[in-house]
């Protein structure tokens, strides 16, 4: 028995060397690895991001092939987060139709079509790094656009950093994508959940100085940045927290426990920092008996989603950046009339289109569309420059008074213009007028 | 404990009629696999030819397949195979102590996320070199499993799934509980502060290659070493006189007792051994995913350890390895490929695939290939065989 253990780790050291002697990978396109790492510092002068510099195996246009550009997108398209498979939609819906219209003219004067691919990591964060790796590896695309999810999206990070992969117009507002300077691949197409939570305050500061928060957040990133960026921006005033419950998204319970509870608190300001159908589904659990002002995720204020809150949607509040297809008092915005006729074109149908989720993939898209347009080399670092240093108008379904400024990792969110809102109807009406923080996101950020 | 005794070869050879071993599954459950030495199939090939010639070719093709296929895949195709073998080690834990021992245990993706929390925390926080880590994760578990065989001791079958199910279905909440350490349910990079933009930040931590392999390979190839050592201390384990104590546990545990066996303390050990082994297997996965999570150790994950040691063929060595394979190969290779519209019934189909299996081998893949090789055997001998 011992003679053919013998010979069989011959055989097998063998079998080693010859494949360690082969060495590398078969199918390795090993692209612009030559450079060295040490000449950058001269290139792009002034550039956000330097490839040269920051990257060890860049390859700056993988999945750009002749005039398509191939970009992928992941979103949970299963469980109780599978309504933002309508963002997805929208951005969809966004592609198609520019490329039926010719496609996008990039800064090097050539029109490109775009080519999506969506992934689907069920909003579980151990899945999604899978389903990015699949994307880039496998599919091979020039970019993720358009990912839902903060949990998700800080799963790939490091990943995506690493590889230098752009991963741009996230569908996430979480403060964490303000670390530019650390993570130069990542750029939100929200506005910060900390500059949400700012705009709230300030406005229960004005109408009810001695409020008593209760909040419900999701026991996540995106939740917690609700509930640090609240606690921070009540300093100094007489607002207080007065009871807090946090919920796992992925635990398979509802929040009607934890809503109950937070109705005893004698709170009078209510924030619910929850996504996904759980969210409309936290206000039909509110008590009869129990009437405060009510805060809910911009993630959270359209029709589709506040649609399944039995009617408790009436009076909420919410922070609002653009026009809503389904508000009565937007129908007749020349860009709502476009956005409706060209996503029925693209074949969006009536509810989402009206349903607010949608349409915010469709920002997403044009969020993508407009850096393309402005960059001065179209590769991974020409995007990624393009998105740091925007100063374009409101595109997609942006009001007209919202402004899209970024300078690199001093200024890295584009949206930074909110107004506030109170649900009436199937619209809204404004509450305090649309104010720009332009620059100052990253400052409301809690600990 | 034996309750099936192995066939002398001698049986065989002059007993032509189809008589009952013939329709006997070698039932992987039987003392045949503790000393392999006994069993018919082996014997009876190595009898008639000197030298276990179809054993040898197929490891030599498995080995060869091992060392070629990272030279043949994409990065995450290397990458989802190194966590192929986390599974298979953790899953080769797992029969140490249920298919060995009979305890089961429903708690081992809560080992499991233990072996990988603690490598995450030691590499992130102390930066450990990162198999030292893997080391102290081996240890931590091993106590940690220890502390867990304790009710071992009182209770066996329905109730102890019972209690180690508690522990799997507490792992998650307890990580979120202590979310100042273990970064709740946003999980942990595992990170080294590095130059990177002009300043030192924590970047990810990564297996240096040397020269020629890409650093996915390199990483493979050490998971692969590591779950080579654990198969062949397993398997060294199971071959000694603790392996034929569990297995004499397992078969009847008052006999033991009463034979000289101290039975409470070969259990302990057994759960001991097996969350290590669980804790390497975790450890392997946080290094190959450079991240944890919570949803990355439900109790699902218990489960599906579970399928790979029932599906590879409960108490045999490489029984674990190849449902770990069994099982990767479903989840990371065909289910993405699905239609869109049968996506969502995944969990059915493995399933039925299962229940299948289960029907056709209940010895699981090793029980398969061990019935068809002593099926084979048989017919040679009846042929070569003088009529009489």
């Amino acid at each position: 028995m011992n003679t053919t253990v013998k010979r069989l780790s011959v055989v097998l050291i063998a079998l080693t060397l010859v494949a360690a002697a082969c060495g590398g990978r078969d199918d390795d396109s090993s692209s612009s690895d030559d450079g060295g790492s040490d000449s950058g510092g001269e290139s792009a002068s002034g550039a956000f991001i330097n490839p040269d510099q920051d990257c060890t195996d860049y390859k700056g246009t993988q999945g750009i092939t002749g005039d398509t550009i191939k970009v992928g997108t992941i979103r949970p398209a299963s469980g109780p987060y599978a309504i933002y498979d309508q963002v997805t939609a929208g951005l969809d819906a966004y592609f198609k139709s520019v490329n039926t219209a010719g496609g996008v003219k990039a800064g090097d004067g050539k029109t490109y079509k775009i080519e999506l691919v969506k992934g689907d990591d069920g909003y579980d964060p151990a899945r999604t790094p899978a389903v990015a790796k699949q994307l880039v590896e496998q599919d091979q695309v020039f970019a993720l656009v358009g990912n839902i999810g903060t949990e998700p999206s800080l799963a790939i990070r490091d990943y995506m950093n690493d590889n230098c992969v752009p991963n741009v117009s996230l569908g996430t507002g979480s403060p964490l994508w303000g670390d530019a300077n650390a993570y130069p691949w990542y750029i939100s197409a929200l506005p910060s959940y900390a500059l949400e939570a700012k705009v709230w305050v300030d406005y229960i500061e004005k109408t009810n100085p001695d409020a008593k928060i209760a909040i419900l957040y999701q026991s996540d990133d995106f939740g917690e940045s609700y509930q640090k960026a609240i606690t921070k921006a009540i300093e100094g005033t007489d607002i207080t927290m007065v009871a807090e419950q946090s919920f796992n998204p992925l635990g398979g319970t509802t929040t009607e426990a934890a809503v109950t509870q937070l109705s005893q608190s004698g709170a009078d300001v209510f924030i619910v920092g929850i996504g996904g159908t759980p969210c409309p589904n936290t206000l039909k659990f509110m008590p009869e008996s129990w009437k405060p002002m009510t805060f809910i995720s911009i993630t959270c204020a359209g029709k589709t989603a506040l649609s399944l809150a039995g009617g408790k949607d009436q009076g909420v509040y919410a922070a609002q950046t653009t026009y809503d297809p389904s508000d009565p008092a937007d129908q007749s915005n020349p860009k709502v009339v476009e956005f409706v006729q060209q996503a029925s074109a693209a074949g969006l149908d009536q509810n989402q289109i009206q349903g607010g989720i949608s349409s915010a993939g469709w920002g997403f898209g044009a969020n993508f569309a407009t850096a393309l347009g402005q960059t001065e080399t179209v590769d991974r670092a020409g995007l990624m420059n393009a998105l740091f240093s925007l100063d374009v108008p409101a595109f997609g379904l942006l009001r007209d008074d919202v402004t899209i400024k970024t300078d690199g990792a001093e200024d890295p969110w584009g949206i930074e213009s909110l107004r506030v809102v109170q649900r009436e109807g199937q619209g809204w009406v404004e509450k305090e007028k649309m104010v720009d923080y332009n620059g100052q996101s990253n400052s409301f950020k809690g600990e | 404990m034996t309750t099936e005794p192995a066939d002398p070869p001698v049986d065989v050879a002059t007993e032509p009629p189809a008589s009952d071993h013939t329709d006997v599954p070698l039932a992987v459950d039987t003392v045949t696999d503790v000393a392999p030495e006994l069993g018919s199939p082996e014997v009876l090939s190595s009898a008639a030819h000197g030298f276990p010639w179809v054993r040898a070719a197929a490891w030599v093709v498995v080995f060869a397949v091992l060392i070629i296929l990272p030279f043949t895949m994409a990065e995450f195709r290397v990458e989802q195979m190194c966590g192929w073998i986390a599974l298979a080690i953790a899953a080769c834990g797992l029969n140490i102590l249920t298919g060995y021992n009979g305890q089961i245990s429903v708690g081992h993706g809560a080992l499991y996320g233990v072996g990988a929390y603690t490598t995450a925390l030691i590499v992130t926080n102390w930066q450990w070199p990162l198999l030292l880590a893997t080391v102290a994760s081996a240890v931590v578990c091993f106590v940690t499993g220890l502390l867990i065989g304790l009710p071992a001791l009182r209770i066996k079958g329905l109730y102890l799934a019972l209690v180690t199910l508690a522990v799997a279905t507490l792992f998650p909440l307890a990580i979120d509980q202590f979310a100042s350490f273990t970064g709740g349910s946003s999980g942990l990079s595992l990170t080294s502060p590095e130059m990177y933009r002009g300043a030192i930040r924590d970047r990810p931590v990564r297996f240096d290659p040397p020269g020629g392999l890409a650093s996915d390979q390199w990483k493979y190839f050490i998971f692969l070493a590591i779950a080579a050592l654990c198969f062949l201390l397993s398997r060294n384990l199971i071959r000694s006189r603790v392996g034929r104590t569990l297995v004499a546990i397992r078969d009847n545990d008052t006999a033991s007792e009463v034979s000289g066996i101290p039975v409470s303390r070969v259990k302990i050990i057994a759960f001991g051994v097996s969350a290590g082994l669980a804790g390497i297997g975790g450890s392997i996965f946080a290094l190959n995913s450079g991240r944890v999570n919570p949803s990355s150790f439900t109790i699902a994950v218990s489960i599906y350890f579970l399928i790979a040691v029932v599906v590879g063929g409960a108490a045999s060595i490489v029984g674990p390895a190849i449902g770990a394979v069994f099982y990767g190969v479903f989840i990371d290779i065909i289910t993405p490929e699905l239609p869109e519209s049968l996506k969502p019934a995944t969990p059915v189909i493995l399933g039925v695939i299962l229940i299948l299996l289960m029907l056709v081998a209940p010895g699981g893949i090793v029980g398969l290939w061990k019935v068809s090789m002593h099926k084979l055997a048989v017919r040679r001998a009846r042929s070569s065989a003088p009529v009489t």
